[in-house]
């Protein structure tokens, strides 16, 4: 690992795939076009909704618009916004094949290393189940637009789409999301040490850990816990397993669903998620917070991390933050932002009383200045903050 | 030409914003070799700061430059590259047909939010 850390950089770890000039050149164009599109091509929506198409449509109507779904309507006749998503679009998918050029170029050598790595791993662990069924949710469309999604293997024991994803992830993020790529999980741990400096977990979970970006602030942060993470997809599962050697975190992975996992009843203190729930469906959301109350021990906690519920939100604002779900392939991300969370804990057998959910600081301060301190399609890490919802047991 | 080992085309239907398709397709052609422009300077940009800083080169010799078979060959993989970017956006489409992924974005939801 490199010693000097770049407050803009990602932070090389041994497995970051490298870069020639013009690979790493490739990739910081993505990467400063999607900041332009934020700065300066984003704000252009709300300009001509609230100067032209609101007022043309309260002309009319006597009414300003009333949900995302008039705004909708609107939006989608307008040619600004058309150039936007376009712009927005095309960005997404350059993005993906700039993190894929490099590791085409070095398949072979780079599955190699995760390999030896993964062969002589000794503070960590890796379980992946041959039989495993992938869930129909995460095979009907490639989420978020990776081409093969998290789980398809183009060669042997192919670990390339973690290596495409760990790149990636910091420039959709544009480095919001800090040098590891972890501000997710560690701002979770920022909220546990402020609001429960008592809460000691002896063993974590976390579910649809990807690479683990987010499981390892908690190995860091909780240093007796034994820490364990899951995920659908055998590609990440093998990524995650060599980088978290590199990063000196001791994490036992394996490959399972969140919706019916092989742990026994209790073995859990804390039970988190980062962005997993908005990947899931209707019914996953539902048997994942079961399994989540059926692990828990008492007294122990769940905590899943996402983008705030539209509840509460402009219909413009709701509208823009949607725009993922038809554009960026999160074909479960409106359902995901409008689910009533008290029911959702009371049918896993949740005490609501004990429910949580609010808006939490992001723990990558450094960054702040930069931000855009507003969640919007295409400005993921912008908002500095994120959402929790959870419930202890 | 490298060998493009990993999917180009993320599965799903591909949305357009313009009535007409072409202009999505072209505004992603621009900002694809947009894309390769930067590289191309930024890389021309590290070669200038290191002859200047070096004293090694004018441009009179740069002029005269007389590309071997191997420079050349090498020069044509890079174009390949240059226009697969470009050309990306057309490419999907035959991406899309040859696997067969033309089922309906609406199903997508509709599946994931019944099941």
């Amino acid at each position: 690992m490199s010693e000097t850390m770049s407050k803009t950089e990602q932070t090389q770890h041994q497995f970051l795939t490298p870069t020639k000039h013009d690979e790493k050149a490739r990739q910081d164009f993505v990467r400063s076009y999607k900041e332009y599109l934020v700065k300066n091509i984003h704000a252009g929506n709300r300009a001509r909704f609230e100067k032209t198409l609101q007022p043309r449509f309260e002309k009319s109507e006597h009414r300003p618009p009333s949900d995302r779904f008039e705004v909708r309507d609107l939006m989608v006749k307008d040619s600004y916004y058309q150039m936007f998503s376009t712009l927005l679009r095309t960005s997404q998918e350059m993005m993906w094949s700039s993190c894929q050029l490099p590791v085409e170029g070095q398949l072979e050598e780079l599955n190699d290393k995760v390999r030896s790595a993964g062969q002589s791993a000794s503070i960590s662990s890796l379980n992946l189940d041959k039989n495993f069924e992938i869930p129909r949710y995460h095979t009907a469309v490639d989420i978020h637009c990776q081409p093969g999604g998290y789980h398809s293997e183009f060669t042997e024991e192919d670990a390339s789409p973690g290596m495409v994803y760990d790149r990636a992830v910091h420039i959709y993020a544009m480095g919001q999301m800090g040098p590891f790529n972890d501000d997710m999980g560690a701002s979770v741990v920022l909220w546990l040490k402020e609001n429960h400096p008592d809460f000691k977990p002896k063993r974590i979970l976390d579910l649809g850990c990807a690479v683990g970006h987010s499981t390892v602030p908690y190995v860091k942060e909780f240093r007796d816990a034994e820490v364990y993470a899951v995920d659908v997809a055998a590609p990440m599962l093998r990524y995650a397993h060599a980088r978290a050697q590199d990063l000196e975190a001791p994490i036992h992975f394996s490959q399972q669903n969140a919706e019916n996992l092989d742990f026994q009843d209790g073995y859990f203190d804390l039970i988190v998620s980062h962005i997993l729930l908005h990947e899931t469906s209707n019914k996953a959301i539902r048997n994942i917070i079961r399994e989540c109350h059926r692990l828990l021990a008492d007294g122990g906690v769940m905590i899943h991390a996402e983008t705030p519920p539209y509840e509460g939100m402009s219909p413009f604002d709701a509208f823009m933050l949607d725009w993922d779900t038809r554009n960026n392939n999160e074909p479960f991300w409106s359902k995901s932002h409008e689910i009533d969370l008290n029911e959702l804990s009371t049918k896993a057998g949740f005490d609501i009383s004990k429910k949580f959910n609010t808006m939490i600081p992001s723990a990558f301060q450094i960054e702040k200045v930069r931000r855009s301190e507003v969640f919007q399609g295409g400005d993921f890490g912008g908002g500095g903050q994120w959402f929790i919802y959870g419930n202890w047991k | 030409m490298v060998e493009r080992v990993l999917k180009r085309k993320a599965k799903g239907e591909r949305p357009y914003f313009f009535e007409d398709n072409n202009i999505d397709k072209l505004v992603s052609m621009i900002m694809g070799l947009a894309g390769e422009t930067s590289v191309l300077m930024e890389r021309l940009d590290t070669v200038e700061r290191l002859l200047e800083e070096k004293g090694v080169l004018t441009e009179e010799e740069i002029e005269m430059f007389n590309p071997s078979d191997t420079v050349l060959e090498a020069r044509t993989k890079r174009r390949e590259i240059f226009l697969g970017e470009i050309l990306r956006i057309i490419e999907i489409e035959l991406e899309a047909d040859s696997l067969e992924d033309n089922s309906s974005y609406d199903n997508a939801v509709k599946e994931v939010e019944k099941n």
